[in-house]
C-alpha cells in the first residue's frame, strides 16, 4: 500500500516541495503538476493512486478539475483549501472528492487523510466488525458495545452510525449524511434532525458527550468518526 | 421668455373702497333722519357739531377720502337741511365753510392718526405671524438630525404658511453640483412644472425671480442663502389663482428660506465634522492597525526566522533535545502568525461588510465541543467543567463563526489565567434567548474597561506583558452582533473574568409553528 503514487496539483511550488519530501518520507511515490489542465493531463496518463487537488489553481477552478476527473475515475481525491471557503468545501466534497484539508496545515494531520482515503479504495465488507476507539461496531449482526457494554440505538441513530462507520475516517457532509440516512428525497432544510440525532448518538457512545472524541464536529461540513488508526501519529 | 422678477404688488381695493363711501352716505343720511325730527330741541351750532361724528367714524373705519367725502356730504346736507333758508343755498351759506374746514381737518388728523395706528397694528400682527412662523420652522429644524426630513420640515412648513396650501419644491446640488429636486410637497395640482433654466439662473446669481406669464408668475424661485453660498433653490407655486405673492407673504416666504437655508448650512458642517472624525478616527486605527501588525507579526518572525538560522548553521553543534526545541519555538512562532492573520481578515470581513451570515440551525453544545477541541492542548492545564441542560434548543446562527467567537473566548480565558486554574462554562436559556457564560479565574478585567475591551486594538493596561492584537474580542462582539446577539464582560467572583453571550432564540422549528 506504502507504493502508492500520488499527484499533488497545487500552484504554489513551495507547497509542492512541502508535499513531496513528505510524502516520499512516509514512503509514496509523488508527482506535481503546478496548474489545473497539467493536472488534468497527468492525471490521466499517470493514473494515480491519489489527487492532493489545490482549490485555488491560476487556470481553471479547482472544483472544475475535480468535476472532469470525476467523469471518469474513483481515484480518491484530497481537496487542499484555505481557511475561509466552507461553501467551496461543501461543494468540492458533495461533488466527489473524498477529503479535504485546510491551510495551513500539520503533517500528522495530512498523513492521516492521505491514509484514510487510500484505505477507502480498498476498504471492502469483508471487515464487518470495526473499532473505534472503545466502540465495537459488528456492521453484520448490528450490534454496537461500548467497552464491551451492548448500546441500545434506535434505527436511524443505528443507521447514522454505520454511515459514519463505513466511512470512518472521512468527512461526511451534512447532505451526504441526510441522503444516505434518510434517503434521496430528503431536504437540506432537515439538517436539525440530523444534528438532532448526532447529539442522541454522542449521549449513547461518547464518554463526554459535551467534549466527544469518536464523532468529530468539522464546523460549517459535517462529521467524521475518528479513524481507528488516527491515534497512531 | 418674460422673465419677471417680482415686486410689490398691487393690492386689491376698488370693492372695499366702493363701501367705504356707501357707508358714508348712510351715516350721513341716518344722522340726517334723526336731527330732522329731532330739529327743534338743537341749536344750529350743536346739529354742526353732530355732524362731525359720521365724518370721524368714517375717518377711524376707512381713511382719508371716504372721510372727505363724508365731510362735504355733511356739510351740503346741514347747509341745505338746517341753515335758512331751509332747502336752498345762499351767499350768506359761504360762512358755513369755517364749518367744513374744520370737518376737513377733524376728518384727516382722525384718519391720518387712525391709519398709523391701523398700521402698526397690521405690522404688529404680520410681525407677529412671521416671528411664530420662523420660530416654529427653527424649532422644527434644531430637531431634525438628516437632510431629507429637514427639507421635507421645510417644505411642508412652507406649504403650511398660506391659508391655502401652496406647492413647494426644494433642489439641492447633487455630488456633480447639478440642481436635483430633492424634496415636493404633495399638493393635488401638478400643474407646476420646474423650469430647469430658471432654476440654475436662480441657483448661480442667488436672486430671486418669478417665471411663467406676465405678472402671474406659475413658481417663485427663490435661492436658499446663507452669507457666502447658495446651498439650494426652493420654488413656491401662487398663492391663490391669477395672484401673486403680497409684499408680506414674500417676505414670509423669503424669511423661511432663509432659515432653511442656515439649516441645510448646518446639516453640511455637521456632515462634513462627521466626516472629519471619522477620517481622524480611521488614521487612529491604521496607526494602530501598523504598531499591532509589525510588532505582532515581527516578534513570531524573528523567533522563527533566528530558529531555523540556527538548525540550519548548527545542526551538528546542537543536541537533539535543543533541536526539537528550536523546531518547537518555529512551530509556536507559526501558529501565533498564524492566529493574528486569521484574526486581521476576520476583521476585515466584519467592518468591510463582506460578512456573511451561513445561518443554520445548530446544537450549542456542539459548538462548545468543537471549540474545546480546538483548544485543547491549551486547556489540558486547567481544569474545565461544562454546564449545558439536557433539552437545549436548537439555534440558528452559523457554526463556523460561533465556533471562532468561542475559541477566542476559550483562549483568552487560557492566557488570562494560572496554571491549573478552573474555567466553567456554563449555559442556559429562557423563551427567548440562550446564555453562555465562560468564566475563568485569572487575572480578572478592571469593572471600568468592560466595554473597551470589545473596541479594536483595546489592551488593558494590566496585560501588556502578554502578547495579543486587541482584535479577538473586538471580532467576537463584531459576530455576535451580526447575529442579533449581545457579548458582555464583568469581573468574576472572587476574581477572573466572565465573558457572557446573549444569542436570540428564534429556531426555525418555531419559525414553521408559526407559519
Amino acid at each position: 500500500m506504502n507504493k502508492a503514487r500520488i499527484l499533488i496539483v497545487d500552484d504554489e511550488v513551495q507547497i509542492r516541495k512541502l508535499l513531496t519530501v513528505t510524502l516520499k518520507a512516509h514512503g509514496y511515490t509523488t508527482e506535481e503538476a503546478g496548474t489545473g489542465h497539467e493536472g488534468l493531463t497527468m492525471a490521466e496518463q499517470l493514473r494515480p493512486d491519489l489527487i492532493i487537488l489545490d482549490l485555488s489553481l491560476p487556470d481553471i477552478k479547482g472544483t472544475a478539475v475535480l468535476n472532469q476527473i470525476r467523469g471518469w475515475s474513483n481515484v480518491p481525491v484530497v481537496i487542499l483549501t484555505v481557511h475561509d471557503d466552507e461553501t467551496d468545501k461543501v461543494f468540492a466534497l458533495d461533488h466527489g472528492a473524498d477529503d479535504y484539508i485546510t491551510k495551513p496545515f500539520s503533517m500528522g494531520e495530512l498523513m492521516a487523510r492521505v491514509r484514510v482515503a487510500l484505505r477507502h479504495v480498498a476498504l471492502s465488507p469483508e471487515d464487518p466488525i470495526l473499532t473505534v476507539g472503545h466502540l465495537k461496531i459488528d456492521l453484520i449482526h448490528r450490534i454496537v458495545e461500548r467497552k464491551g457494554e451492548s448500546v441500545k440505538l434506535t434505527p436511524i441513530e443505528y443507521a447514522l452510525l454505520r454511515v459514519l462507520a463505513l466511512s470512518r475516517g472521512r468527512v461526511m457532509t451534512h447532505r451526504q449524511l441526510l441522503r444516505q440516512v434518510w434517503g434521496e428525497q430528503s431536504y437540506e432544510s432537515e439538517s436539525h434532525y440530523l444534528r438532532i440525532y448526532v447529539g442522541h448518538l454522542r449521549k449513547k457512545i461518547e464518554e463526554d458527550p459535551t467534549r466527544p472524541q469518536l464523532i468529530i464536529t468539522e464546523p460549517g461540513v459535517g462529521y467524521r468518526l475518528l479513524a481507528p488508526d488516527a491515534s497512531d501519529n | 421668455m418674460p422673465w419677471v422678477v417680482v415686486s410689490a404688488p398691487t393690492r386689491p381695493g376698488s370693492w372695499f373702497e366702493g363701501r367705504a363711501f356707501l357707508a358714508a352716505t348712510l351715516l350721513v343720511a341716518i344722522l340726517t333722519g334723526i336731527l330732522w325730527e329731532s330739529r327743534h330741541v338743537f341749536l344750529i351750532i350743536n346739529i354742526a357739531l353732530l355732524y362731525l361724528l359720521p365724518v370721524l367714524i368714517v375717518a377711524l373705519r376707512w381713511g382719508i377720502w371716504p372721510a372727505i367725502y363724508a365731510a362735504g356730504l355733511a356739510v351740503l346736507v346741514f347747509d341745505s337741511l338746517f341753515v335758512p333758508p331751509v332747502f336752498r343755498y345762499t351767499v350768506a351759506d359761504f360762512r358755513y365753510l369755517i364749518v367744513f374746514t374744520v370737518f376737513l381737518a377733524v376728518a384727516a388728523l382722525t384718519a391720518s392718526l387712525a391709519g398709523t395706528l391701523r398700521r402698526q397694528m397690521h405690522e404688529a400682527l404680520r410681525r407677529e405671524a412671521l416671528t411664530s412662523s420662523l420660530y416654529e420652522l427653527s424649532r422644527q429644524m434644531a430637531a431634525v438630525r438628516d437632510l431629507e426630513t429637514l427639507l421635507d420640515e421645510v417644505a411642508r412648513h412652507v406649504s403650511r404658511t398660506f391659508a391655502t396650501p401652496v406647492p413647494v419644491m426644494i433642489a439641492l446640488p447633487d455630488a456633480h453640483d447639478q440642481l436635483r429636486i430633492a424634496v415636493r410637497t404633495p399638493v393635488i395640482d401638478s400643474g407646476y412644472r420646474v423650469n430647469a433654466n430658471v432654476l440654475e439662473w436662480v441657483y448661480r446669481h442667488g436672486e430671486q425671480a418669478g417665471f411663467g406669464e406676465n405678472k402671474n408668475t406659475e413658481l417663485l424661485y427663490i435661492p436658499l442663502k446663507t452669507e457666502n453660498k447658495v446651498h439650494g433653490v426652493m420654488c413656491i407655486g401662487e398663492y391663490g389663482v391669477g395672484t401673486v405673492f403680497n409684499s408680506e407673504q414674500l417676505r414670509i416666504v423669503e424669511a423661511l428660506a432663509g432659515v432653511a437655508a442656515v439649516s441645510i448650512a448646518r446639516m453640511h458642517y455637521e456632515e462634513e465634522a462627521k466626516l472629519s472624525h471619522l477620517m481622524a478616527e480611521s488614521e487612529r486605527l491604521r496607526t494602530a492597525l501598523l504598531d499591532s501588525i509589525s510588532h505582532e507579526l515581527r516578534t513570531p518572525l524573528a523567533t522563527i526566522i533566528g530558529s531555523v538560522t540556527g538548525l540550519l548553521e548548527g545542526m551538528d553543534i546542537l543536541s537533539l533535545a535543543d533541536q526539537r526545541e528550536l523546531l518547537a519555538t518555529i512551530r509556536e512562532g507559526s501558529m501565533r502568525m498564524n492566529r493574528l492573520i486569521t484574526n486581521l481578515l476576520g476583521m476585515v470581513r466584519l467592518e468591510s461588510g463582506m460578512l456573511r451570515l451561513h445561518r443554520q440551525s445548530n446544537d450549542m453544545a456542539d459548538m462548545i465541543g468543537v471549540a474545546l477541541r480546538q483548544v485543547q492542548d491549551a486547556l489540558s492545564r486547567r481544569r474545565v467543567t461544562v454546564n449545558i441542560p439536557d433539552d437545549l434548543p436548537p439555534l440558528d446562527v452559523d457554526d463556523v463563526l460561533i465556533d471562532q467567537v468561542l475559541t477566542n473566548l476559550l483562549s483568552n480565558a487560557v492566557k488570562y489565567s494560572p496554571d491549573g486554574s478552573e474555567i466553567n462554562i456554563e449555559v442556559e436559556f429562557s423563551a427567548d434567548t440562550m446564555t453562555l457564560a465562560i468564566q475563568d479565574f485569572g487575572i480578572g478585567i478592571q469593572p471600568m474597561e468592560a466595554d473597551k475591551l470589545f473596541d479594536k486594538f483595546y489592551r488593558s493596561p494590566t496585560v501588556q506583558h502578554i502578547p495579543g492584537t486587541g482584535l479577538g474580542l473586538a471580532i467576537c462582539k463584531g459576530i455576535i452582533r451580526a447575529h442579533g446577539g449581545t457579548i458582555k464582560a464583568r469581573r468574576g467572583t472572587p476574581r477572573g473574568t466572565v465573558m457572557t453571550i446573549e444569542l436570540p432564540l428564534e429556531t426555525r422549528l418555531m419559525k414553521e409553528k408559526e407559519s
